[in-house]
């Protein structure tokens, strides 16, 4: 990859960006989702590092910390960007389980994550294009703004591309 | 209204986690044969955001020991070692550091450890803990720091992380053993030591 500016999206945070060249990066997420949404018709994306399913109980929180309030937040802030909700994406990377942590099933954060995520975005009527989500191991998401390019990588593993903004000739699945 | 401890409440803290990984090296040390030296603990009150940048490079492949506590409080020990100073430490206990039985050996060593570390802790604070079985993973420590602090993430944005390294004198091999209580623990403990905020 080229030299590019990237701004790191921490646990709880979220961003958006219309800057040419620009990249979004969450690294290492484990039981964390990112959650991105890039507009196909402009070059206008988004990313949330959602740590935990809902806010119950977390009057406090960063606008990207709990998934169901990430996602008005982020179409918030697509929208002041001049995203045109109609035109975007969503992509969801993460929600792995990294740990057992014995057999209470309601501590795998990760799935619990990923199903409130889906939620939130099937509530505001956007479906979720592709998705690396699942299994045991850490991943690092990152999106380029100009492309829409969605790329993840696990470690040890090279950067793979997950999904990319339509063409002129069709829409991607 | 976001959680912040006074920096007494963080000696305190500190001292706890000195004591802790001190009896915890004694551990290591009669297991290895080995003299083990403790560096004096940081005791992180942060943003969530900024708490797994302190533990380390994000993007780090580390093996990792977790191991739930549980009793009077909720809380996650956890040992991170890179994968040199894994292997250094498999090869002093004779097994093959790539192996099943490699990862098993660093997972007693977690165990013992940890059960070291908790049973200093129980006896300052009356608390009465218990470890529950080691798991090992070996992955990106942003990843694994952060899904042990999503756990106690619900009710607060500040991460609490009690952060001790253990250097094994003249293996060049060190270890960092992390305590990470629920922000009830984190309470708990602080009322056993008269300092409830």
């Amino acid at each position: 990859m080229t030299e590019t500016a990237e701004t790191m999206v921490r646990m709880g945070e979220l961003a958006v960006s219309k800057t040419p060249g620009h990249v979004l990066a969450s690294i290492g997420l484990g039981s964390c989702i990112g959650l991105v949404l890039v507009d196909h018709a402009r070059p206008r994306a988004g990313l949330a590092h959602i740590v935990l399913p809902s806010s119950v109980n977390g009057a406090d929180a960063g606008a990207g910390k709990f998934a169901d309030r990430a996602v008005p937040a982020l179409l918030e802030r697509m929208a002041a960007l001049g995203a045109m909700r109609s035109s975007l994406h969503a992509v969801l990377v993460g929600g792995a389980q990294m740990f057992s942590l014995g057999s209470d099933s309601s501590l795998d954060i990760g799935r619990r994550n990923e199903h409130a995520a889906r939620e939130a975005l099937t509530a505001a009527g956007l479906a979720v294009r592709a998705a690396a989500t699942g299994g045991s191991n850490g991943r690092t998401v990152r999106v380029y703004v100009d492309s829409g390019l969605v790329t993840v990588k696990e470690p040890g593993a090279p950067e793979v591309e997950i999904f990319s903004k339509p063409g002129a000739n069709g829409r991607a699945r | 209204m976001p959680k912040t401890y006074p920096e007494m409440q963080l000696d305190a803290l500190r001292e706890l986690a000195n004591i802790g990984s001190g009896t915890a090296a004694t551990a290591l040390s009669s297991m290895l044969g080995r003299p083990v030296d403790i560096s004096v603990p940081a005791a992180l009150a942060l943003p969530i955001a900024d708490v797994v940048e302190a533990t380390g490079t994000p993007d780090a492949v580390v093996t990792a020991v977790v191991l739930p506590l549980i009793g009077d409080l909720d809380a996650i020990a956890l040992l991170l070692f890179a994968p040199e100073d894994a292997a250094t430490l498999c090869g002093l206990l004779g097994v093959d550091p790539d192996s099943e039985v490699g990862l098993s050996a660093l997972a007693e060593i977690g165990n013992i450890l940890g059960s070291a570390y908790i049973g200093a802790l129980s006896t300052m604070t009356a608390l009465a803990l218990e470890p529950k079985p080691p798991e090992t993973a070996t992955d990106m420590l942003g990843a694994i720091v952060a899904s042990v602090l999503a756990i106690g993430a619900q009710e607060t944005d500040i991460a609490l992380l009690l952060d001790s390294e253990l250097t094994v004198e003249g293996a060049e091999c060190s270890l960092s053993f992390m305590l990470a209580p629920g922000s009830d623990g984190v309470d708990e403990i602080l009322s056993r030591l008269g300092l409830a905020g």
